[in-house]
């Protein structure tokens, strides 16, 4: 890599990470689709195809990363939304993007062998062996000590993909909320499910199923309960009707709330 | 048996001057229970690859009384019986083999209870020990449905059945899935008591939910703290206090509960033992002054643990580039020598740069990083210093699970029969079927699911260290790889890596360095 094109990758990638969190008012794009995986020289991309358009969605990098690769042998569901960036690796980039992994779909099993064209132009986050020592997004300065907990309500929200429930991304948050529920000798707990659904491009609406709510609000509980958190009264709930789709940030309705109510 | 005391003149040797070793000769050095001879503070102890050494930090033990050492049961078994210092702390397939022909089969090792296919087979008939003759396989009789810790029972997610029982064991009236105690019975290797500071360590990835799927991490029931559920092949046991009450009720038959003072003596013990190999028969001795800081157990004892060696600024064995690049200019060993120590590193840069696609493995495809995902052994074997999962490190890549797992091949031309037992499982109706295998499931060992309930856990195993391999082979919880040729035949043919065959050799030569 020259170093005009080190320069360029740098500033391609700052964009890119930077992207990931921050939404653009450009054109949103909601399909189902079977991702598609194309390696390179270093890191393989994640594609996906709709209406005769190729997607980028992202690149394999680690559990660190706010975006993380589909499944082959599973449909995806991308919201996302269309960037003006240069493609990567082929594809119209996405950002920010948010991917579900949906029903298991064999036919779903594209793998394209690295091209010397499809070659990523810049530094990937994170290599595919060995890291340098660090995640990959994970390039916040040292935190500060932590501020004293106020012993006020507090809410925290757990997101979850399409038709999900706690899994390899939650311990974080249920973390938090652990640690914040001892801290304040938590009274009681509200946790509240909710049920989503996805406007797609195409005019149609996806919903998810009737009961996740309900499934959502009362693993939340028992996961809580489980790690001995078990003084606090807890008041499950759940919607069974789904949030209404615009197309737009439709995964925010994909959640639960807990409240954690001090002594 | 011929029992003679003698000065580990390896250890010295091998760089380790001032280790006076007391070991037993004979056939295989085998420690029988209440033996009562000193456990030295280092000893070596010969095997294919060259010799496994035994490091105790707190200094020789007397193992008189001691209640890892003496037949604390009804059996005549001790701990030590199926953690032998010549195998690493573990057993190895040719010790049974060896204990066999030097008893007709009397030696506690094969009592009825585990140490047979099922305990109402013919005793002193090699048939009715197949299992642990042949594979080194212990019987682990779990009840079903599981229960929590707190004893209340789980309703699983799905349900099983039993497809083949060559051990006659899970259809059998009083042992198996039918009977008044419901149990499930399934074959596994005696793991490693050696190193455990890394086996229970606090550190990265250690929380109070488990970071592969956000449920509740299992607890110290003394102390109220989450473990990092690597200490048993299906993570059931949170502790080594807890485990040694378990083993000593299960294994050894014990007719009252072990004692809190037998238990922190045990693990006490435990705590202070290290392995790892000291030299090869190729390479020369691994523990030379300013050879590899991943290599012998006193580098292993002064380690830190729980950290993630995925990375190049820890790596998770780390190796020395000087003991690696001998001139070749000494006489024809030596010359093969510096040969053997480039194979071991060549064998480290495979593990830990030689990318190939890992693809529908549950509890790693799934936690982020995609399926498939390009990547290395150290991805997955990335805890510094012993090649574990840092924390919670059950995984299903194919060793009980179908299509993957070894089975005998079944025609008209093999006499040959399948010896493991095979259960079909079905996820229920209300739960996702399984990400990659679906909802109805064909296993030799349903693994973490028998202590979960949980469908995606099927065929589960956490993932054993890397430490003492050449010690005590067969390898993978089923002994399904005779060798570490093998096991590498394996990970080749399951994510279909191509290896070259000095790849391969390169590996297994580094494998067996450890």
């Amino acid at each position: 890599m020259t170093m005009r094109s080190e320069a360029r990758g740098v500033a391609m990638l700052a964009g890119w990470l930077a992207a990931v969190s921050v939404a653009t008012a450009q054109q949103p794009m909601n399909f189902v689709s079977c991702p598609i995986v194309r390696d390179t020289a270093s890191v393989p991309c994640w594609l996906a195809e709709h209406e005769g358009e190729t997607y980028f969605l992202t690149l394999q990098t680690d559990v660190s990363a706010p975006v993380t690769p589909p499944w082959l042998g599973h449909r995806v569901l991308v919201e996302g939304t269309v960037s003006n960036e240069p493609n990567i690796c082929g594809g119209k980039v996405l950002k920010p993007v948010r991917l579900s992994v949906l029903e298991r779909d064999a036919s779903c099993n594209t793998m394209l062998p690295a091209e010397e064209r499809y070659n990523l132009t810049f530094e990937p986050p994170r290599p595919p062996g060995p890291s340098q020592g660090r995640l990959a997004f994970d390039n916040a300065p040292p935190a500060a000590a932590p501020a004293p907990i106020a012993r006020t309500t507090r809410e925290f929200v757990v997101s979850y993909p399409f038709d999900g429930l706690v899994g390899f991304n939650h311990a974080g948050v249920l973390g938090e909320v652990l640690r914040f529920a001892r801290t304040v000798n938590a009274r009681e707990i509200d946790v509240v499910g909710h049920r989503g659904a996805v406007r797609l491009s195409n005019g149609q609406t996806l919903v998810e199923d009737a009961t996740i709510g309900k499934r959502r609000a009362e693993q939340v509980a028992m996961l809580l309960q489980g790690a001995n958190l078990k003084d606090p009264n807890y008041k499950v709930e759940w919607r069974t009707a789904a949030a209404p789709a615009t197309g737009v940030d439709d995964h925010l309705s994909r959640r639960v709330t807990i409240t954690v109510r001090p002594q | 048996m011929k029992q003679t005391r003698w000065i580990v003149g390896a250890a010295l040797s091998a760089g380790l001057a001032g280790s006076l070793a007391w070991a037993q000769t004979g056939p295989r050095a085998w420690w029988a229970p209440g033996q009562g001879t000193p456990l030295a503070d280092f000893a070596a102890y010969a095997n294919e690859h060259g010799q496994v050494g035994v490091l105790n930090t707190s200094g020789t033990l007397d193992t008189k009384g001691h209640p890892f050492f003496d037949a604390i049961g009804t059996n005549g078994r001790a701990c030590v019986t199926c953690h032998q210092p010549a195998d690493g702390m573990a057993l190895s397939v040719r010790t049974v083999r060896e204990r066999w022909d030097a008893t007709g089969g009397a030696d506690p090792l094969f009592a009825a209870v585990d140490g047979m296919n099922c305990p109402h087979l013919p005793p002193a008939d090699p048939r009715s020990h197949s299992l642990l003759l042949e594979r080194g396989l212990i019987r682990v009789s779990l009840p079903w449905p599981p229960t929590n810790a707190d004893g209340t029972r789980i309703d699983p997610e799905f349900t099983i059945e039993v497809v083949r029982d060559p051990s006659g064991c899970n259809l059998h009236g009083t042992y198996g899935l039918t009977s008044a105690n419901p149990s499930i019975s399934v074959f596994r290797r005696p793991r490693p008591v050696a190193n455990t500071k890394y086996t229970t360590h606090q550190g990265f990835g250690v929380g109070p939910f488990i970071a592969k799927s956000g449920l509740p991490t299992a607890t110290d029931p003394a102390t109220g703290r989450p473990v990092s559920m690597n200490l048993m092949a299906d993570a059931r046991a949170a502790t080594l206090a807890v485990q040694a009450a378990d083993a000593a009720k299960q294994h050894l038959q014990v007719k009252d509960a072990l004692t809190a003072a037998q238990i922190a003596r045990i693990v006490e013990f435990e705590g202070q033992v290290f392995v790892a190999q000291v030299s090869s028969t190729a390479a020369g001795s691994l523990v030379e002054p300013g050879g590899p800081p991943a290599f012998g157990p006193r580098q292993l004892a002064a380690g830190d643990a729980g950290v993630l060696g995925n990375n190049t600024t820890r790596y998770v064995f780390p190796m020395d580039g000087k003991w690696t690049r001998l001139p070749r200019t000494g006489s024809e060993p030596e010359n093969a020598r510096s040969a053997a120590r480039e194979s071991i590193a060549r064998g480290h840069d495979v593990f830990m740069f030689r990318t190939f696609w890992i693809r529908d493995s549950m509890h790693l495809n799934t936690v982020g990083l995609g399926n498939p995902t390009k990547r290395t052994c150290a991805t997955c074997h990335g805890m510094h210093m012993t090649g574990m999962d840092t924390a919670n490190g059950w995984m299903d890549i194919g060793t009980t699970n179908l299509p993957w797992a070894t089975e005998v091949p079944l025609n008209p031309w093999n006499e040959a029969k399948p010896q493991m037992p095979l259960f079909r499982v079905t996820c229920k109706a209300e739960v996702k079927p399984h990400p990659f295998l679906g909802r109805v499931i064909y296993t030799q060992d349903p693994g973490r699911a028998l202590i979960s309930g949980r469908c995606h856990d099927v065929g589960t195993i956490v993932m054993q260290q890397f430490r003492g391999l050449a010690a005590r082979a067969p390898y993978f919880s089923n002994g399904s790889a005779a060798t570490l040729r093998e096991l590498v035949d394996f990970y080749d043919r399951r994510y279909n890596i191509g290896y070259s065959e000095q790849e391969k050799q390169d590996l297994v030569n580094f494998l067996g360095a450890l």
